[in-house]
This record gives C-alpha cells, structure tokens and sequence, in this order.
C-alpha cells in the first residue's frame, strides 16, 4: 500500500519522531485538519466524505430491498465494501480488492455492526421475506495515510443523514435511518518505543505496526485490529486502546452529535 | 445450529462445555504429519482439526514477489467446504483472506526472514473441522509446524482467544460462545509477551480488556508448554539419566493433561461411551499408571509443586489411564473420521472442477465475491441481490452510471482469471497436502486436481 521510501528517508522519519517530533510538526497526540461533508452525493441515500489531511475518502449508502438471512429473519443487512482506487496512488491499481481493502472493509464493517450504530431490526420490512440491505460503499480517493480513520468517520457520517427511501419501494414517506451509537476509529501506529495517533502515508510505511481501535459513546470497544507485521507489548496495547478511546471521544463530539441530514 | 441456549453460564458458575471461565478446551497436537511438506503439525483444540503444512524457505514465485532483502512469509488460511455446518464455498472468501493477512503479520516478527533473501516460507492452513478458534488454533499449530521445517524464528508464537459471555469474560470461547457472546478477542503472542496478533468485535469496557489479557496470558503458557512438549518428542535426545522420564510422549501427555484437567467433564457422552467400551486399556492403563505414578509425580513436581505432586499422585494416576484410553478411543474414531473425510475430499475436488468452470462462465459471481460475506447464506443472498442490481441499472437511464457497471466487468473477468489462474497453480500446494499425508489410499484425489 505505501510507495516505497527511500532508505534515507525513512532514517529521517524514524531519527525525528525518535525525538518525539513528527514530520508534519504535530504532537503523537494530534490528528491532522478533519472536515466531514455530508450529503454530497444527491443520488445516494447517505453520503459523507471526509478529509483528513490531504486523505480523502468518499462514501456513499445505498438502500435496497431484499430477502433477510434464514437465520436472522427479522434483521436488515448491511454490506461494507472498500475499494482502492487507483486514482489515490500510484501504487494502487485497478482489480478486485487486495487483502488491505478487504481488511479495512471489514474492520469498519465490524465497527458499525457491533457498536450497534444501525438498529438491524429496523430494517426489516416483512419478517422473512423483505428486508433493507444496507450497501457501504467506501471509495478512496487520495491516500495520504489512514485510510481507515477517514473510512470510518465517513461511514458513520454517511448512515446518520441516511434516508430510508420507504416510498420507492411502496411502504410509506422516506425517513432518516435511527441511529443508535456513533462508533469512532481510531489509528495508531507504533514507531520506536512511541505511540501515535492518524498516521500519515510516510508514518504509515516507517511504522512498525499499527492497531485501529473503534469505540462508541459509553466507552466500550467495539473493534479492534492489529494491521501491520510487528509485535505490541501488553502495556503498548492498553495505552494504545486508552488514547483510542480519548481521540475517538473528542471527534464524536466535534464533528458526529447533532449531526442532521439538511436537504 | 440449534437456537440460542437460555444461559451459557450454568447456575453453577461452570460454561455449558463444563470449563470455567479461565480454562481452555483439550488440545492435541501432532508434529510431522506429511511426508511432502518440510514441517507439518495435526491440532485439535475441542472440536476443531487443523492440519498445517509448511514449505519453505524455496525460491519464491512468481519472482515479482521476491524480496531483495529478506524472505517473503505467505499464509494461506483455507476452510474445507466440509468443515463446517452449512457447506463453505470452496476457495478463498474474504474471511479467509482477512485472517490470512492477519495471521501472517502473526509470524512476521518471529520469523528470521532476513535469512533467506529472495526465498518464500509457505504457510499453509487446512481447516478441516471448524468449531469456533480456528484462526487461533490454526496460528498455533503453524508455530510448531515452522518449527518442525526448522525455519529459523525468535520464538514460538501462540495463541488463544478471551470473549465475553453472559457478561462474564471467559477464556477460549466455544461455538455457542461464539455465536451468541457478546464479544470475541483473538490474541497472538511470543512466550516473552510480546503481542503478534490483535483483532476483536463485540463490547469490551477497557477493564474487560484488562482481565481478558490476563486470561489470554494464562492461557497461552499452557499451550506454549504443550508445544514445547510435542517438539521435544521429535528434537531432543534425552540424557542418558533422563532417558527413564523422558520416555516418549509423556512430556506431552503431562501439558495435554493440564490443559484438559475437565476432558472427562467436557468429553460429550460419545466419548463417555468410547471410553467405557475401552475398559479393558483403562484397567491396562491404570496398573501401568500406578507404577508409573511416582515417576510421573517426580516429573509433575518440576513443573509445579514438589509436595504437590506426591498428593496428587493418585489422583493423576487415574486421570492419565482415563485420557490414554480416551485417547486411543478417540484415534480409532479419528481414523475412521478421516478415511471418510477423505472420500468427501474426492468428491468435492470434482465438484470444485465444476464450480470454477461454471464461476467462469458467471461475470457477476465475481461482483458477488467482492461483497460476498463470511456466511455462505450470505453469497445465496447476495445472487438475489445481484439479479436487483441489474435490474435496477437496465431502468436507469443514466448512461454515466451504465458505462461504469459495463466497464467494470468487462474489465475483472480478466483481472479475475488471470487471478484464479494464481490461485490455482498456488493451490496446488495445500492440495496435496491435504491429501498425500494422512495415508496412502488418500492420494487419487490430488490427482484429480493435477
């Protein structure tokens, strides 16, 4: 996923956040600018794009009507789909998805899905037989680090101004999606001994590891996953978890309460 | 599945499999089960079988993989269609590749790939039965397995899984746990604690994770010792002094025992059956057990307690003749098991012919893939879903809208088969594997493949 760096490079990097600066001047603390745009795509029931940093990511909801599952027949679904587009690196190309796409699909998917955000029994239309299917679909535009924060942010932000479009399929006025919890991620990478938050491109490809971490308004962890080949120890992981948690917390409320769809 | 049990914590603070909240679920594990492969290892850990084959270190291909400075790790997580209650479509899903990755990042601190410029260190995973930890017990046996090929690592790594059920957090979760907890937290980690492996879903507060760490750190010195244990039976040449305690095996039995203190409890009333009708090893076993038991209570005393062991002595005699008997019980039914898993595997080879073929010929399974979720429902659904799509798009008139959904598989079934072409030739490998090993009569079905 990231383009390669040039060793040298990658000494300066490492050398400067050893010395606890990083490359852009932020503290381990900071996340980089965050703007959440939401209705941007007229055709979509939701859609939200965020920018983070020079990051960009663009997500739109689609709603369809379909058959539940045999085993949860009164339960919607929701499907999450994340796709690399080649035009937000050189180094992405077109074709199915890679494994890191289908890894942070997933880790957003689980996010939504087990904070609870979506009422899944909302979106059942006629037990066993027609249900809403919920269609995520992440498209990335410019990669310049952290994908998946600006994923997640994107995606909670698309499904909170999400209308239900009830008349086209014959059952009623169209209405918002009910919402029920915000779920936040929240990356961070380990570089040396040190931790810290939204990493960018050339952080992302000096770090050792990272682990994104989603949490909703009462505190709890809904998701989490290590992404990246080097080790954590115990103490780095709650510490981790600890930051995830307080980060998430202050982008819930700056940019997600209160947050309406405005037609 | 049946439905929802009321309670998976009974009134009596023990979960429906009998365990208490910190205890793991019997694990077994062989070392050196394939003949082809450079290390291999068998586990069961309750209900699960895991078989794990690794190549390696060998010339990397395709070469454009190859790495000027180290070794290329591949990992390949793949569940057999069987393995499972409703039937996995063959070949990778998304889940799989997910855990792939994930597992691979698992090994990479461990492994000395640094050794082996331009070379690849295949890993590659059978899930033969799958009953909720596969991704666990799968990390753990590709440890030993990396160790049998004698592939240069700074440690073992192991694994285990803490979750939470009925509000309560519990250690190594079991199907139902699975399913109906409400949450689930796979760890991997190097005997120095060092953690490889972090994924989790459900609600945790960070308490919960707090504790669950500690169970998990619990849980995996158990199965690290039970690793060592099955390696030493194939590395280490006992002393000549040693050479009475160290028969063979009985490193093994010590850590399997431990870990599986409630296998009688956990044991279903099959296995209850098997035993009884293997009374006549328990009676065996029993008279070998007592003499062996001041012995065994010696070597118990290492490990743990030296006045322990003496107390225990009896008690464990009888434990280790009820497991030996189990055990060779349990081997029969394997075996049986398995010359039956075999004539599925021949089945479903054809089978799996067939499907690729017709998946060829079907654009849109691909679209479906992309989406395509863990269940195989899911997939059923999503072919319904797929016929809406392209409904839908014929009804819309927006040219921009079609031009995109024609270009798109006009262009993957391309992208898409020059993959499946990959694939194939890499999955030559596991095949075999799979069937070469486990006996001779197994062979015809990699053939088929060829």
């Amino acid at each position: 996923m990231s383009d390669v760096i040039p060793t040298l490079k990658r000494d300066y990097i490492y050398n400067l956040m050893v010395k606890g600066k990083r490359l852009d001047g932020r503290g381990f603390e900071d996340f980089r600018d965050i703007k959440l745009e939401t209705n941007v795509i007229a055709k979509a029931e939701g859609s939200a794009k965020v920018t983070l940093g020079k990051t960009q990511v663009l997500v739109g909801v689609k709603l369809q009507t379909g058959t539940p599952f045999s085993d949860s027949r009164d339960e919607g679904v929701i499907i999450t789909n994340l796709e690399l587009n080649p035009i937000a690196s050189p180094s992405f190309e077109p074709g199915p998805p890679r494994e890191e796409a289908i890894e942070m699909a997933r880790v957003v998917d689980r996010g939504i899905r087990e904070s609870g955000a979506i009422d899944i029994k909302k979106l059942c239309i006629t037990e066993g037989e027609s249900v809403w299917i919920a269609f995520i679909d992440i498209h990335v535009l410019n990669d310049e680090g952290n994908i998946i924060d600006a994923s997640c942010l994107a995606g909670i932000g698309a499904l909170m101004t999400t209308m239900v479009p009830n008349e086209m399929a014959g059952i009623g006025e169209d209405a918002p999606l009910e919402m029920k919890e915000m779920p936040v991620g929240v990356t961070i990478a380990k570089i040396g001994e040190k931790l810290m938050v939204d990493p960018g491109r050339y952080e992302e490809a000096v770090c050792e590891t990272k682990l994104t971490v989603v949490s909703s308004s009462d505190g709890s962890v809904n998701g989490m996953q290590k992404i990246g080949s080097a080790s954590l120890t115990e103490d780095e992981l709650l510490e981790a978890i600890e930051l995830a948690r307080k980060k998430a917390e202050e982008i819930r409320e700056e940019f997600l309460v209160g947050l309406e769809r405005k037609d | 599945m049946s439905g929802k049990p009321e309670k998976l914590i009974t009134d009596d603070g023990l979960r429906l499999d009998g365990r208490r909240m910190d205890e793991i679920r019997p694990m077994k594990i062989e070392i050196g089960v394939l003949s082809r492969a450079d290390g291999s290892c068998y586990l069961e850990w309750g209900r699960n079988k895991i078989l794990v084959g690794v190549y390696g270190p060998r010339e990397a291909h395709p070469r454009r993989m190859q790495r000027p400075d180290s070794a290329v790790i591949r990992y390949r997580y793949n569940m057999a269609a069987f393995s499972v209650e409703d039937r996995a479509r063959p070949g990778h899903s998304r889940r799989s590749i997910e855990i792939s990755k994930v597992s691979r990042d698992a090994f990479e601190p461990v492994i000395m790939s640094e050794l082996y410029p331009k070379a690849a260190i295949d890993i590659f995973v059978e899930v033969l039965q799958a009953d909720a930890g596969t991704r666990t017990a799968a990390i753990n046996a590709s440890a030993v397995a990396l160790a049998d090929a004698g592939i240069p690592m700074r440690g073992l790594v192991t694994s285990c899984a803490f979750g939470k059920v009925d509000g309560q957090v519990v250690l190594d979760l079991s199907k139902d746990e699975d399913n109906y907890g409400e949450a689930d937290f796979p760890v991997a980690m190097t005997q120095d604690g060092e953690i490889t492996l972090v994924q989790m879903d459900g609600h945790l507060t960070q308490d919960e994770i707090k504790r669950g760490l500690e169970l998990v750190k619990k849980g995996c010195s158990q199965i690290f010792a039970l690793q060592q244990a099955v390696l030493r039976t194939k590395f280490e040449f006992p002393e000549a002094e040693e050479a009475d305690e160290l028969e063979e095996g009985e490193a093994v039995e010590a850590a399997e025992a431990e870990i599986s203190e409630v296998a009688a409890k956990y044991a279903g009333a099959t296995e209850v059956e098997e035993a009884a009708e293997a009374g006549e090893v328990i009676s065996e076993a029993e008279e070998e057990a007592e003499e062996e038991a001041e012995e065994e209570a010696e070597e118990e005393a290492e490990e743990e307690a030296e006045e322990e062991a003496e107390e225990e002595a009896e008690e464990e005699a009888e434990e280790e003749a009820e497991e030996e008997a189990e055990e060779e019980a349990e081997e029969e039914a394997e075996e049986e098991a398995e010359e039956e898993a075999e004539d599925e595997l021949e089945d479903e080879d054809e089978e799996l012919e067939a499907e690729e073929e017709a998946e060829e010929e079907e654009l849109e399974d691909e679209d479906k893939e992309l989406e395509a979720e863990e269940e195989a429902e899911e997939e059923a659904e999503e072919e319904e879903l797929e016929d809406e799509l392209e409904d839908e798009e014929e009804l819309e008139a927006e040219e921009e809208a079609e031009e995109e959904e024609d270009e798109i598989p006009a262009e993957e079934p391309e992208e898409d088969s020059e993959k499946e072409a990959e694939e194939e030739e890499k999955s030559e490998g596991p095949w075999k594997v799979v069937k070469d090993p486990l006996d001779p009569e197994a062979g015809n079905g990699g053939e088929n493949d060829e």
